[in-house]
């Protein structure tokens, strides 16, 4: 199997900050660490190619420096990805990160990296890479490198991957089940962590609560802008035309759709009915308008409280669905509604 | 209260004349048994089957676990629900150990109904895989749900009560293997050395979302939809007060198996008078509407602190809507000064990128997490299927699928099958038993 390796101006024996703006380059054979990177991948992995490029050319000229060095990665037999180790180095990091995200996404091969955790290139890139937990300095090259090319043998021969914290990277925040080996049943977990709870030592929980992410509430509208403003309604409820035509799945949802009700004042039976799995249907199959209130809408646009209904209603399915569809399907339906220049939306839950 | 479990070991299931214990062998008279399942005049169709660790046998759709049982002096294993009321937890009652009945779908499924594999890989994703089990297989003219995603299951799960209880008879002239003693002091009259342990309550969270009666969790026979958080002694949940319900995503479903052996209660048990003073249970519910949510949290953190908890163990039988009555049960004890550990399972998504809970606070910071409900799972045929595979796919199971574009639809023409965790039965296991843990990659 053959790999290539990201270096920066220093640690590719280019030269120190006064050469920093050094344009990428690509090497045959090893170039400083990756010599070091060739004996530990041993046999397995044959190292071809060394990239070298400035931290402040690809600091300050990002897209160019990504396309360039994508270009001429093009052709190359690569079957891994390394970049780095970039220790504490800020901008280092930040070029392993970006290059690295660029050749997952251009090849899909497995792209790994190395910082310190004080390296805001791991804040900014941990999600999408496998960032191992390096050392402050140089002076940890051997070991930084040894945990790289360890993993990646591990990865690229089909082997059993460890969770995170075993292997030694930074989380990328995909969380999965894994069988305790030796077993320990819950039960036996939570009287261990309770025990330490309740002694003030520490304990390490299996749900670390990550940072929030809310969406600050909008500022309010006024009457009188809301009375010349069309209302665009949305739902997780699950309300579609009979038929379900979108196909949109009953759980764990990945499709919306959105439906013409232009002409339409009342959802009524036998036209509109829930594909929800989560809820009693009984009551919206009846009438739809309790999850998606059409009829109150057209009566306050009559009495004037609304400028109008958005001709279209947006509907998926919310049980079982993850968060991070609803925020993609979110974001698509905002998408629509800000190009028909709708500012105003209803979101009903069920 | 005291209550005497005498437990007598199962070692093989057999079918014969008598309806018979000895020496661990189970002996059933089928026709007899049959004949208990059919007096329901529901029930259409039904036949009995023995399945055993490393059967190469597939059970799908699982609609509901229970372990045999015998009142010791009369009354039914299930107060309120399979006979008169009257107080579970007190006296002596046998149950049937290493085994379960369960009861199957002949032909149909639906959102709270799962999968178990007796043998393979896919042994590993349910607790039932462990056990010996009479299975039931049966149909029903409950025409009403037959092609609804929701279903009471009611004749079924009715069925298979009527079976445990006909199978656990079978004992009630024997001597147990093994008597376990469940006896807590009144909460006020423990000894010095006990009330100097911190002090622990379980807040249980039943599953209780549908408005509709039929389908929720039973206490004693009432709906926990229309009750609010309740005191309990545990003993009570071990000695059939609470039956499963028919509603949840079946990986994060407790069966009435599950209730009745609750691991979390049998471990704050163990450690009773070592290193903690277990309080008792106190039984909430997860109602959909934010208000109830609400007062429920309201009860249980004031019942916590009047009964003088240290801590609290909380866990809850289900996810999404109810993670919403989790994470506001546990903020609400630990505001009131009570320490509190969560035990609960995720949807992290088929990546598992996604939010673990739909509500989270800080104030969580110990949780146990016992599973990912998305986790994509693929299995090969097995030989033999007992129920109806299709269902998987064409039923609705909350971990089954008929059409998907990239992974088409959720049975194979070999027999070979693709499922989300959710659909497997009673399988993340909250109550107690997980050996699986959530970890980040």
């Amino acid at each position: 199997m053959k790999g290539i390796l990201y270096l920066n101006q220093f640690f590719g024996q280019i030269g120190g900050e006064e050469l920093a703006d050094f344009k990428p380059e690509i090497r045959e054979g090893l170039v400083g660490p990756a010599m070091a990177l060739q004996q530990e991948l041993g046999d397995e992995v044959q190292i071809t190619h060394t990239i070298i490029c400035g931290d402040n050319f690809i600091g300050s000229n990002t897209e160019e420096a990504v396309e360039t060095i994508i270009s001429m990665l093009k052709g190359k037999e690569m079957d891994v990805f390394f970049a780095g180790p970039a220790f504490r180095a800020g901008r280092y990091g930040a070029a392993c990160g970006h290059i690295c995200k660029a050749v997952k996404k251009e090849f899909d091969v497995p792209v790994l990296t190395s910082m310190n955790d004080e390296n805001p290139g791991v804040e900014m890139f941990k999600k999408e890479m496998y960032i191992f937990k390096g050392g402050a300095s140089a002076a940890a090259m051997k070991k930084d490198i040894k945990a790289m090319s360890k993993f990646a043998l591990k990865l690229l021969k089909g082997e059993k991957l460890l969770p995170a914290a075993e292997e030694g990277y930074f989380g990328r925040g995909m969380r999965d089940q894994i069988w305790l080996d030796p077993p320990v049943t819950a039960a036996d977990r939570v009287i261990d962590m309770l025990l330490k709870k309740i002694n003030g030592e520490p304990f390490d929980t299996e749900l670390p609560i990550p940072k929030s992410d809310r969406v600050a509430i909008a500022p309010s509208i006024t009457p009188e802008d809301l009375s010349h403003m069309e209302v665009a309604l949305i739902t997780s409820g699950g309300i579609v035309p009979v038929g379900n035509p979108d196909r949109i799945q009953s759980a764990s949802a990945t499709k919306w759709g959105k439906y013409d009700i232009s002409q339409t004042d009342d959802l009524v039976k036998g036209e509109y009915m829930t594909i929800h799995a989560g809820f009693d249907p009984a009551a919206a199959n009846n009438d739809s308008d309790v999850i998606v209130p059409l009829d109150a809408m057209r009566r306050y646009q009559k009495e004037g409280k609304i400028g109008g209904v958005y001709k279209y209603f947006f509907s998926t399915v919310g049980t079982g669905t993850t968060q991070a569809e609803a925020a993609r399907m979110g974001k698509e339906i905002a998408r629509e509604l800000k190009k028909d220049g709708i500012r105003a939306a209803i979101l009903t839950s069920t | 209260m005291k209550l005497e479990l005498g437990n007598f070991y199962v070692k093989e299931i057999c079918f014969g004349d008598k309806t018979s214990l000895k020496d661990g062998l189970l002996t059933v008279n089928k026709e007899e048994a049959l004949a208990v399942v059919k007096e329901d005049e529901h029930i259409t169709e039904a036949e009995l089957y023995i399945v055993s660790p490393g059967d190469r046998v597939r059970l799908v759709p699982v609609k509901e676990a229970i372990e045999p049982r015998y009142r010791v002096g009369g009354g039914p294993v299930f107060p309120g629900v399979t006979g008169d009321l009257m107080q579970a937890g007190n006296g002596t009652t046998y149950a049937l150990k290493d085994m379960s009945v369960l009861v199957v779908g002949r032909h149909y499924g639906g959102f709270q109904d799962g999968l178990i594999d007796m043998s393979g890989e896919g042994a590993k994703y349910t607790y039932y895989s462990q056990l010996k089990n009479l299975v039931l297989v049966a149909d029903t003219d409950e025409i009403f749900e037959q092609k609804e995603q929701q279903k009471k299951n009611r004749a079924l799960r009715w069925a298979g009560m009527r079976l445990a209880e006909y199978i656990g008879a079978a004992v009630k002239d024997l001597i147990p293997d093994e008597v376990e003693t469940f006896e807590l002091e009144p909460v006020t009259k423990r000894s010095k050395e006990i009330n100097e342990l911190p002090s622990v309550v379980l807040v249980l969270q039943p599953q209780s979302q549908m408005e509709e009666g039929g389908y929720n969790d039973l206490n004693y026979g009432w709906d926990t939809n229309r009750m609010l958080p309740t005191f309990m002694h545990p003993n009570e949940v071990l000695d059939g007060a609470m039956i499963s319900g028919s509603f949840m995503p079946c990986s994060s479903k407790w069966s009435t198996y599950d209730f009745q052996n609750l691991p979390m209660i049998r471990k704050l048990y163990k450690e009773h008078g070592k290193t903690i003073n277990f309080l008792g249970v106190i039984m909430s519910n997860l109602n959909v509407a934010l208000e109830q949510k609400e007062r429920a949290a309201l009860f249980v953190a004031q019942m916590a602190k009047s009964l003088g908890a240290d801590s609290a163990v909380v866990a809850e039988e289900g996810y999404g809507n109810p993670d919403a009555d989790f994470t506001g049960c546990i903020v609400a004890l630990e505001n009131a000064g009570i320490k509190t550990v969560g035990l609960t399972n995720e949807c992290t998504g088929r990546d598992g990128a996604s939010q673990p809970l739909v509500s989270l606070d800080e104030k969580e910071d110990a949780i146990v997490s016992c599973g990912n409900v998305s986790t994509l799972i693929r299995l090969p045929k097995m030989e033999t299927v007992l129920g109806e595979l299709e269902a998987l796919a064409r039923d609705g199971l909350s971990g089954g699928w008929s059409n998907d574009e990239i992974l088409g639809a959720s049975v194979k023409e070999d027999g070979s099958i693709i499922m989300e965790n959710n659909a497997m039965f009673c399988g993340d296991q909250v109550v107690g038993w997980s050996v699986k843990r959530m970890v980040e990659f």
